[in-house]
């Protein structure tokens, strides 16, 4: 399959320090590719080398093709920013801002007009579309430069640390807006976060960066999968506690406090039928079952030894149910 | 092609928007100069008569023949285009750290014509402002031609284009707006008093005359003086045309600058 994003062992350094060291991976296209890690992980870098505002220090990187230190102006044409801090003319209103950036990309007259209109519609922000942007709030001023991004209709669009500093509700309302992009548009998406529920929400691949280089890569099922273990809590119509024994993916089981069995597995998608045919075998009835998984933290864990820092938002570990 | 011109429009578009919007700036930037000329030139102006037609006669010859208020007020008007124009490059400043700068610097178009888009736009939104202190300054001082006023403008133009050129090319290598405005203010002064604008060069010693001959200001005061009074002391086709040269050459070294600039700096 044809790659839309390139890069090729990929090296920036400031001075002394190695802010990307020797990243290499391939976007594909309609996909959304999110790297993951703490402040100071080379995301920005990396993508700030990509939009060509920063040239490598020695590897490669690739556009739809195009060399991006080579053909910088190919490039430009072809993607859409959205930078951590925000780059709005405070002093204009958000059509004029719109106004700009479309003239600037060369579109004009009524069919620029048309878009304007269409994007803040998109990004619920038409009825603000003559007030000076001074007066937005955080999660507005967000929403229009998602779609001040979108006005030239780029193959590919950059979104770096979309939803940093916003609170829960507005965040939710940018990821629903990804997600809209993505199902409405043709678009290859490449987003940085430090959030790991961000990353989980909305990435078909996530890269786990950290210290400048890429430690896992995959998606969120495989990179949790790398860490082996789920656990699966069962409880029973009759109060009698029955574990399993291990073998067979099952690690361990134990009983736990207040009814029910917790087991340790390999991986609870492939091994939750078993458990089903196996306690259905001894004639005993399940009255709930449960799973947990765990989270991109402790996969982060897991790989540096260290907590993924600065993702300090408690996020409750995603708990699926049936009945 | 149509793609470079994008860019310059755009910019030139973006610069007067923003500046209609910041309507404080423009009463400031006009009431100030005409303030200049009121206060200055009434004062200095009083110093300068004797009631002594003999005398009077005498000190007019010093400034070409004009009253001082007269003489003054193409000054003023010329340095209001000056500081104006040298200052705007703080607007870049400004962009960088509202980070509009990195949306243009990631547009498609070359980044010369995002600079030159920039500096003719204020060029334009400065030449108007002159343009109200010039017609103000007809009420104050009596010895100014109005048939001179386009081709002053002209010169305007030139002087504005050249040191809003030059302020982008600062801007976009400093990051502080206080370290900018201190830097200006260090540059600004020096340059007005060695243009002729308070004095006329031929009575400064000969090394503030040497300094004030490689100041683009000095050939714009003098052509601007000589269209709106018919006094001069070059001639004003050399004036135009070092004005010009010199202009240009700012121009040169602030597509340098911003075509190198990366967000390192």
């Amino acid at each position: 399959m044809q790659s839309v994003i390139e890069t090729r062992n990929l090296v920036k350094k400031f001075k002394d320090v190695v802010a990307v060291d020797s990243v290499s991976f391939k976007v594909y296209r309609n996909e959304i590719y999110g790297l993951l890690g703490p402040n100071g992980a080379g995301k920005t870098t990396t993508i700030n080398i990509l939009i060509t505002l920063l040239k490598p220090t020695s590897g490669e990187a690739y556009i739809e093709g195009i060399d991006v230190v080579k053909k910088p102006a190919e490039v430009r044409k072809r993607i859409g920013v959205v930078f951590q801090d925000p780059t709005l003319d405070m002093f204009l209103t958000a059509y004029e801002n719109m106004y700009i950036h479309g003239r600037i990309y060369g579109l004009s007259g009524k069919e620029l007009e048309k878009r304007i209109y269409e994007l803040l519609d998109f990004v619920d922000l038409k009825q603000y579309a003559n007030k000076v942007v001074r007066y937005f709030s955080g999660g507005m001023r967000r929403r229009l430069e998602i779609a001040r991004a979108l006005i030239h209709e780029p193959a590919i669009l950059f979104l770096d640390e979309p939803t940093v500093g916003l609170d829960p509700q507005t965040r939710n309302k940018v990821w629903e807006y990804i997600m809209r992009i993505r199902k409405e548009k043709e678009i290859t998406i490449l987003m940085t976060t430090h959030y790991m529920d961000e990353a989980e929400m909305l990435c078909d691949r996530i890269a786990i960066m950290d210290h400048g280089k890429i430690i896992a890569e995959g998606t969120a099922d495989y990179l949790k999968s790398l860490i082996g273990s789920d656990i699966i809590i069962v409880r029973f119509q009759e109060q009698r506690n029955i574990c399993l024994e291990p073998g067979n993916g099952i690690i361990s089981c134990k009983e736990i406090v207040g009814g029910g069995v917790e087991l340790v597995v390999r991986d609870a998608t492939k091994i939750l039928p078993k458990i089903f045919e196996e306690y259905e075998a001894r004639g005993i009835s399940i009255a709930e079952i449960s799973y947990r998984r765990p989270s991109l933290n402790e996969v982060f864990l897991h790989l540096t030894g260290r907590e993924l820092r600065d993702s300090l938002e408690d996020t409750p570990r995603p708990t699926r149910r049936w009945r | 092609m149509s793609n470079y011109f994008n860019a310059f429009y755009t910019m030139i578009y973006r610069q007067i928007r923003r500046f209609i919007r910041a309507r404080s700036r423009v009463v400031v930037s006009i009431v100030q100069p005409i303030l200049w000329i009121i206060l200055f030139g009434m004062g200095m102006g009083g110093v300068f008569s004797f009631s002594n037609p003999m005398i009077d006669q005498f000190i007019r010859q010093q400034f070409g023949g004009l009253d001082y208020v007269t003489f003054l007020a193409t000054g003023i008007i010329s340095m209001s285009v000056f500081i104006g124009s040298f200052i705007s490059g703080i607007s870049v400043i400004f962009d960088k750290q509202f980070g509009f700068l990195k949306e243009t610097l990631v547009a498609p178009s070359p980044r010369a014509f995002v600079l030159l888009g920039r500096a003719v736009g204020d060029s334009i939104v400065i030449l108007l402002n002159s343009t109200i202190i010039m017609a103000l300054s007809f009420l104050i001082a009596k010895g100014l031609r109005v048939e001179g006023v386009p081709v002053a403008i002209a010169y305007g133009f030139l002087l504005s284009i050249g040191f809003s050129s030059l302020g982008i090319a600062i801007a976009t290598k400093m990051n502080s707006m206080e370290g900018f405005q201190m830097l200006m203010n260090l540059l600004v002064m020096p340059l007005q008093f060695l243009s002729g604008i308070f004095f006329p060069l031929q009575r400064m010693p000969e090394w503030m005359q040497l300094i004030a001959r490689a100041n683009p200001l000095t050939y714009a005061v003098d052509g601007i003086r000589y269209w709106l009074t018919g006094v001069s002391e070059f001639d004003p086709l050399l004036d135009m045309i070092l004005l010009s040269t010199l202009s240009l050459i700012f121009i040169v070294i602030a597509i340098i600058t911003f075509e190198r600039a990366t967000i390192e700096d």
